[in-house]
């Protein structure tokens, strides 16, 4: 008998998910599904809240086809995840408050329910059915940005359900290395199925190479669906990457590149919401880091930079979807001077800017301080590792360049673009300013930082605020401004123009597409090639049986009657032959 | 510049009215006492707030030394170097990195991303 008490809490997010797809179209209906989408997360985290008790809960045990699956864990470390999605899922009902759509809401509901039900999920099995439950639910929210979308869309959910299939392959080799067991805690990388499974965690969050799927569909989805798209995901993985591999040292110089190139890309980008996609491509990379170097400290910091990150990154792709909604673009080189129609917007833009930037007494400046922090200690037992912590450092800059600085400035300010917009509708600010809210609370000095330092996992013994961590990170960034201004000042610094950059997508949206026509092309020349010398061969031996065998042919010419009879005596001769051999 | 004689009496009511009041109508109220932000001269002048707290930060710095150093901490002002220099060093890399990469907006023959014909506010509720 299962206890409805103790089910995944992300089922109930499910289930609710697909009661709004149920409910009718119209106005009226729509406030319902508006009130499922908002209070069912919260509904779900009082369920997480009454399931936990502070120690390991292990529940919702399923045998099926031979398999044990424990369909449910909460622990220190999935509790974070649980809660912050169950956060997140409520600012992202208030932000789309205003979009009357069912496939939103429906779609918006099981997607979360998936990622939770995916972070309490105690074995690999049920990791990967929800895993791929993640990738189908979420592809509609990209579908919903318009017909633009769609080809992303596709190659969205190819790539997520190839992730999943390579997810299940190693989940099984891995099983069979355990005897049977697919309990879901430390893999590594020893093992055939720990690789398998590392790639398909990699693919999710974005590892070099495996990462254009965010930058491709996230600028393509829908203004709410990029906003959801950007919370669950990626954050998903890490958890994943966090439970499974923690302290494997790969994964601190797989984190250290992925937090320097996307800075590059994010530079030249001349769409905002692309340009956060790089950005979140970036943040990742500090956490794949701080995962990878492994100690407590770092895993503190990498739960505490999950859970500040899920909101600064809402709160700037909400301001962009503000942006969009009100000006139908976000494209840096068509907007400029909003900050005269979207002051309020501006601000919390701004606030999102300075907390990703890692500004002291906002929302970065805690847990990008800790993980850093960690590298440099690892780096003084391990010299190597000084190379680690430069380019976090670099990156550091990076992150200021396209998401502290291009932003809200290249948006908000610059040189006026003349657009004389609206402010965003009052659902949006409303959910933009209880991001912003949570984004300076959760880093202030008096009691702020101490409530996330009560979510992580191990205890903390970090201060934050000491005057060195404070004046060597305003250098920093002060630095990077003043490097900005210089550049603005003499022209050098590059004017944003509208162009598709490329990126590893090359490789199969034109390369491998190119490949696969010409090898359409060669098959359909090879196949009719083929089918016209058939074609050639058969009326040939056609001809040539003609020739023979029809009336006019060679065999209906009268035969001399003594050949006649010797054809007659050796057919008897064959005859008598085979009968002998036979009877 | 021509200067008003002396003598000459000026009809204040005949006289351009110059001095008329700036339009805000355009603008959303709560953005009208900063709108000197988007003034030339504040634009120009920005840069010294930057320059002189990165130079306050440094002195800072070198009275309230790393308790962690790193081996490049020995030089004064090692963060704002870092900061600096790889602040440029992604800028700088823009121009040749979109020679290399960038291509027309259809490169791909899906449209592109949105503009402003395409915005999603005038579809709204349209999605049901």
């Amino acid at each position: 008998m299962i206890d409805v008490l103790q089910i995944n809490p992300g089922l109930w997010m499910i289930f609710a998910g697909m009661v709004c797809a149920l409910v009718p179209k119209g106005e009226a209906f729509a406030h319902i599904r508006k009130a499922f989408v908002i209070m069912v997360p919260i509904f779900a985290a009082f369920m997480i809240f009454q399931i936990n008790s502070g120690q390991e809960v292990l529940a919702g045990k399923i045998e099926l086809g031979g398999l044990s699956l424990t369909t449910l864990r909460i622990d220190s470390l999935s509790l974070v995840w649980g809660y912050l999605f169950c956060l997140i899922s409520v600012l992202n009902g208030i932000y789309g408050f205003h979009e009357k759509c069912r496939i939103t809401d429906s779609s918006a509901l099981i997607y979360a329910g998936a990622a939770i039900a995916g972070v309490f999920a105690g074995d690999l099995l049920t990791l990967f059915l929800f895993w791929e439950l993640t990738a189908i639910s979420s592809v509609f929210l990209i579908w919903k940005g318009g017909e633009r979308a769609y080809g992303a869309g596709i190659r969205y959910l190819a790539i997520h359900v190839l992730s999943g299939v390579i997810l299940l392959a190693g989940a099984a080799i891995y099983g069979q290395s355990t005897g049977g067991d697919y309990s879901f805690n430390y893999i590594g990388v020893e093992n055939p199925g720990g690789i398998l499974i590392l790639i398909a965690i990699g693919i999710k969050c974005g590892f070099p190479l495996m990462h254009m799927w965010m930058q491709d569909a996230y600028p393509k989805a829908s203004i709410t669906g990029t906003v959801i798209l950007s919370a669950f995901t990626t954050k998903m993985a890490i958890y994943a990457l966090a439970r499974g591999y923690v302290g494997t040292d790969i994964l601190i110089y797989i984190g250290a590149i992925m937090t320097c190139f996307p800075v590059f890309f994010a530079v030249i980008e001349n769409d905002m919401r692309r340009v956060l996609a790089y950005s979140l491509n970036n943040q990742l990379g500090f956490m794949v880091c701080g995962i990878g170097i492994g100690t407590e400290m770092a895993l503190n910091g990498v739960v505490g930079q999950v859970f500040v990150h899920v909101i600064f990154k809402s709160l700037l792709f909400m301001s962009m979807g503000a942006v969009l909604y009100r000006v139908g673009t976000t494209k840096a080189s068509e907007l400029g001077g909003l900050f005269r129609s979207m002051p309020i917007t501006a601000v919390f833009c701004l606030i999102g800017a300075g907390s990703i930037a890692a500004f002291p007494l906002m929302a970065a400046f805690v847990t990008k301080s800790m993980i850093i922090s960690s590298v440099v200690y690892a780096a003084e037992a391990q010299g190597s590792l000084w190379v680690i912590v430069g380019m976090l450092l670099f990156a550091s800059a990076g992150v200021m360049e396209h998401s502290g600085i291009k932003v809200p400035y290249f948006t908000f300010f610059s040189h006026d673009s003349g657009r004389r917009v609206k402010e965003a509708p009052w659902n949006m600010l409303v959910a933009m300013g209880l991001a912003s809210l949570l984004c300076i609370v959760v880093a202030f000095p008096f009691g702020g930082y101490q409530m996330l330092y009560d979510m992580m996992p191990y205890v903390v013994d970090y201060h934050p605020y000491t005057v060195d961590h404070v004046v060597f990170q305003f250098q920093l960034l002060f630095a990077a401004i003043t490097s900005f201004c210089v550049l603005k000042r003499f022209g050098i610094y590059p004017a944003e123009k509208r162009a598709e950059i490329l990126d590893a997508d090359w490789s199969y949206r034109r390369l491998g597409m190119t490949i696969v026509s010409w090898i359409s092309a060669m098959w359909t020349r090879l196949a009719s090639g083929v089918k016209g010398l058939r074609a050639k061969l058969l009326d040939n031996l056609g001809q040539r049986l003609y020739q023979i065998f029809s009336p006019a042919g060679a065999m209906s010419d009268a035969a001399p009657s003594g050949l006649s009879a010797l054809l007659t005596a050796g057919m008897l001769v064959l005859t008598l032959i085979i009968m002998y051999v036979v009877m | 510049m021509a200067k008003t004689p002396k003598n000459k009496v000026v009809d204040m009511h005949s006289a351009p009215h110059n001095e008329e009041a700036p339009d805000y109508s355009d603008i959303h109220p709560f953005a009208v006492p900063f709108l000197f932000l988007g003034r030339k001269s504040v634009i120009e002048n920005f840069i010294w707030l930057p320059l002189i707290g990165m130079f306050i930060m440094i002195i800072l710095g070198v009275v309230y030394p790393p308790y962690h150093p790193a081996p490049w901490d020995v030089i004064p002002g090692s963060w704002a170097i870092i900061g600096y220099v790889a602040y440029t060093i992604i800028v700088l890399s823009a121009r040749p990195l979109f020679s290399l990469l960038a291509r027309s907006e259809d490169y791909y023959g899906e449209g592109g991303l949105p503009d402003p014909e395409y915005s999603t506010e005038h579809a709204e509720g349209s999605h049901d």
